[in-house]
């Protein structure tokens, strides 16, 4: 195909781009490997090698215009889609965050009460060898202990000096921490565990005291049970992340850990009626949300297409003042609007003479409020495009139907309205998309509300699906971030099977 | 077009009435939000709830407040913006251009799934992938502070994954009009691919190239969502992201700046809109009319 060669300036432009993009990017690699992150690494390696492949070879010529596209969109977008989808398949909320190893860990620390002998040591805190150290003095026997990472040692007399208390200060080998070191060692301390003998530790109360604690909960090997060994319980490992009572479900130990299990998010949205309840009522009021916003805002916009489609006085004057609520930035027209509607200093009940209406408190009219401030919004846009629609029809369909006899409403209702919308159907789904994951209107101007807390609801009467889901991974109360990875993946299909649909439908795959 | 009427004179006023009537319904329905952002900017108190629509005394202290006040940097809030939005639609534009020219003119394996591809990952809903984001961005800003969280480098470098998405379609959609005779005589010339590209297409299509960076730049500004969660620091926050905290916290609403803020940045994007507003209108209803 290359019949000529290209020019040289071309050429050298080409050199020059890709040799600030390949210093760049073995800069980058060379910055990860010394901060040893070898995946970031790794996958900049790949990206470097990709590029100066397909740049500089001859049979890549697609790949040529979609490479940097195609790398910014796998990366940002692909990458996270597939990490959403891949959290849905875990119970992973508060409460069950960390890995199972870190939730034994901190169970470990949890069920660690004081022994039964009660023994209690005196504490200097220090250092022996490389380590720390802390040199004890059991409170009731006077015996003194060097307390190590690796056990705890009785030291013999004389090897050691007692203060005027009866209280070792010093002893062989260790050296005790002074003044300023002190401060800055109480968070080693606190957490410093001495093992003892049958699974106890002597763990520090404070810097100058320290008592023997055994641990509670008693662990099986493969960590599917554990005991508490003070109240007799077993527990045993539920396979969703938790530790529950074998007696009594309701009982459940915190923390849990992050879990797989693929199908649970999903069957929980459902089954669960705290779950299905919220979610259903979402689901459905998200759906007519969708339709009636968007046939709400063609109805206008089209009857405001017909009224303009005459050459009329002023007509330019309209039309610039009509798009204005498209021009004006949205997300501060909704902050207007919500402002507005304020039931205590909105300027629409100031208007009405100081009423006292609730516009964004009640649910009907909140619903109410949504759907007229996404009017304003979109009217403007299905006036322009339904004005494109008008003008494409072919103005002789017009003059037969007059010859044939129609009436003017015969030619509008049979004729230009079944054509416009045909014509329009596909910008009208894509609509219904877009609103049905309109997430600025709905956070902007109701985040979601209202919400009735005290009867223990979750999701709120305007919540779309898109804001539902965001309140329940980011909320401010409990988090739960594989549920909400799992609705995002149902709209992904319920959008995705709509959006193809009208794909196919149009027909614009095939012209390709 | 259709503005010749045939054989109906009569009542020639009558029957444009309603057309002034409505006009002038939607109207007020259309400028009632922006009277009481422009007259609530002017008011000393800051209310949206000025007992008449227009306040009685005129006071410009809201927008003095926005200049001089050492805890608003509103300037800086508008140069953020400025630069990130223009980076953002310039690169993202010329992204999109290129893989349009690619879906639209160059014959390739996979082309057609790949397309069906790009246009299901495009309707996700991507606001729940911020935690995947936010991951991601917490890491790189350990290496490369610059394209971290916190940074406007790491927004935009966010903003420009969706770039393909974005743009490309509505792109391709007016590649396609171009008559491909042109490109095949380019051809019999012997121009390549990427000399065709340079030398005719990105020349031909430089209107709605425009219009895709201005509906860009508009978008940019408007976003707040993913801003908001990149940009913490006060002085390096966006004119959405600096406003959006006047009013959107839970006590109580600041509107006083807010309002003074949005009046400011919206007069050079309405007037930017207005100027190109007939390229903007080809631009939207090119779908519509290509049926």
């Amino acid at each position: 195909m290359n019949m000529i060669k290209p020019s040289t300036l071309a050429m050298i432009a080409k050199l020059f781009v890709m040799a600030i993009v390949d210093s760049l990017l073995v800069w980058m690699i060379y910055v990860a490997l010394l901060g040893s992150d070898f995946l970031v690494g790794g996958v900049l390696v790949a990206i470097l090698i990709a590029a100066n492949w397909v740049y500089f070879s001859k049979r890549t010529v697609a790949a040529k215009f979609l490479f940097p596209g195609t790398v910014l969109l796998v990366i940002l977008v692909v990458v996270p889609i597939i990490y959403t989808a891949w959290m849905s398949t875990f119970n992973y909320k508060t409460g069950n965050q960390v890995s199972k190893d870190a939730a034994v860990a901190q169970l470990k620390l949890v069920g660690l009460v004081p022994d039964a002998s009660g023994a209690t040591f005196d504490l200097k805190a220090g250092s022996s060898g490389s380590g720390h150290a802390l040199l004890l003095t059991d409170q009731a026997t006077h015996e003194v202990f060097l307390g190590t990472s690796a056990g705890l040692k009785p030291l013999a007399a004389g090897t050691y000096k007692l203060n005027s208390l009866n209280v070792a200060v010093s002893a062989d080998g260790f050296t005790p921490l002074k003044g300023k070191d002190l401060v800055t060692a109480t968070e080693w301390i606190s957490s410093f565990e001495v093992p003892s003998t049958n699974g106890r530790y002597v763990l520090a109360q404070g810097l100058d005291i320290a008592a023997l604690m055994h641990e509670k909960f008693v662990f099986s090997k493969d960590l599917l049970t554990l005991k508490d060994t003070l109240s007799g319980v077993t527990y045993k490992d539920n396979g969703n992340g938790n530790y529950v009572d074998v007696s009594n479900k309701d009982n459940i130990l915190f923390p849990g850990w992050q879990s797989f299990n693929p199908a649970q998010n999903y069957v929980g949205l459902i089954t669960n009626p705290k779950l299905s309840g919220p979610f259903f009522r979402v689901f459905v009021w998200t759906i007519a949300f969708a339709f009636i916003t968007v046939a709400m805002m063609w109805a206008l916009g089209f009857v405001l297409a017909l009224a303009m489609d005459k050459k009329i006085r002023l007509r330019g004057f309209y039309r610039a003042v009509l798009i204005l609520p498209y021009a004006m930035p949205s997300f501060m027209s909704i902050l207007i609007w919500a402002g507005i509607f304020n039931q205590n200093t909105g300027a629409l009940n100031n208007l009405l003479g100081g009423a006292h209406i609730g516009w964004l408190t009640d649910p009907w009219l909140a619903r109410g409020a949504i759907l007229l401030v996404n009017l304003w919004l979109g009217f403007p846009y299905f006036y322009l495009i339904s004005t494109g629609a008008l003008q494409a029809l072919p103005s002789d369909i017009e003059e037969a139907a007059e010859i044939d006899g129609a009436t003017g409403s015969q030619i509008f209702w049979q004729i230009k309205l079944p054509l416009v919308f045909q014509i329009l159907s596909p910008l009208l789904i894509s609509s219904v998309a877009f609103n049905f994951n309109n997430f600025n209107l709905i956070y902007l101007l109701t985040h979601g509300g209202p919400t009735d807390v005290l009867n223990g609801e979750t999701a709120g009467a305007t919540d779309l699906l898109i804001t539902y889901a965001y309140k329940t991974a980011f909320g401010s109360n409990e988090q739960n971030l594989g549920l909400a990875c799992s609705i995002s993946v149902l709209m992904f299909v319920i959008v995705g099977a709509l959006s193809m649909w009208s794909l196919r439908r149009s027909k614009v795959l095939e012209e390709m | 077009m259709s503005s010749i009427t045939i054989g109906r004179k009569k009542s020639r006023a009558g029957s444009n009435l309603w057309r002034h009537i409505f006009a002038w319904v939607l109207i007020a329905f259309s400028i009632f939000p922006i009277v009481v952002v422009v007259s609530s900017s002017l008011s000393k108190s800051g209310d949206l709830a000025t007992g008449s629509l227009w306040p009685s005394k005129v006071s410009f202290a809201n927008y003095a407040l926005l200049f001089s006040s050492k805890s608003i940097p509103f300037p800086l809030w508008v140069m953020n913006t400025i630069i990130l939005a223009s980076a953002n639609a310039v690169i993202s534009v010329l992204i999109g251009i290129f893989a349009a020219f690619a879906f639209s003119r160059l014959r390739y394996r996979g082309r057609k799934q790949s397309l069906q591809a790009l246009f299901l990952i495009q309707v996700f809903p991507s606001f729940l992938a911020l935690a995947a984001i936010y991951v991601i961005f917490e890491r790189l800003g350990v290496l490369y502070p610059l394209i971290g969280l916190g940074n406007l480098g790491g927004l935009l470098l966010a903003y420009l994954g969706g770039s393909m998405g974005g743009s490309a379609w509505l792109l391709k959609g007016f590649l396609d009009t171009i008559p491909i005779e042109l490109d095949e005589a380019a051809k019999i010339d012997g121009a390549s691919p990427s000399q065709i590209f340079w030398q005719i297409f990105l020349p031909l299509t430089s209107p709605i190239l425009v219009v895709t960076t201005l509906l860009s730049f508009i978008g940019t500004f408007n976003e707040y969502i993913l801003a908001s969660l990149f940009l913490q620091d006060i002085p390096r926050r966006t004119v959405a992201v600096g406003l959006q905290a006047f009013v959107g916290g839970t006590f109580g609403a600041n509107w006083g700046p807010f309002t003074a803020g949005s009046v400011l940045a919206a007069i050079p994007l309405v007037a930017l809109f207005l100027s190109l507003q007939k390229y903007i209108v080809n631009g939207v209803t090119a779908g519509s009319v290509k049926g």
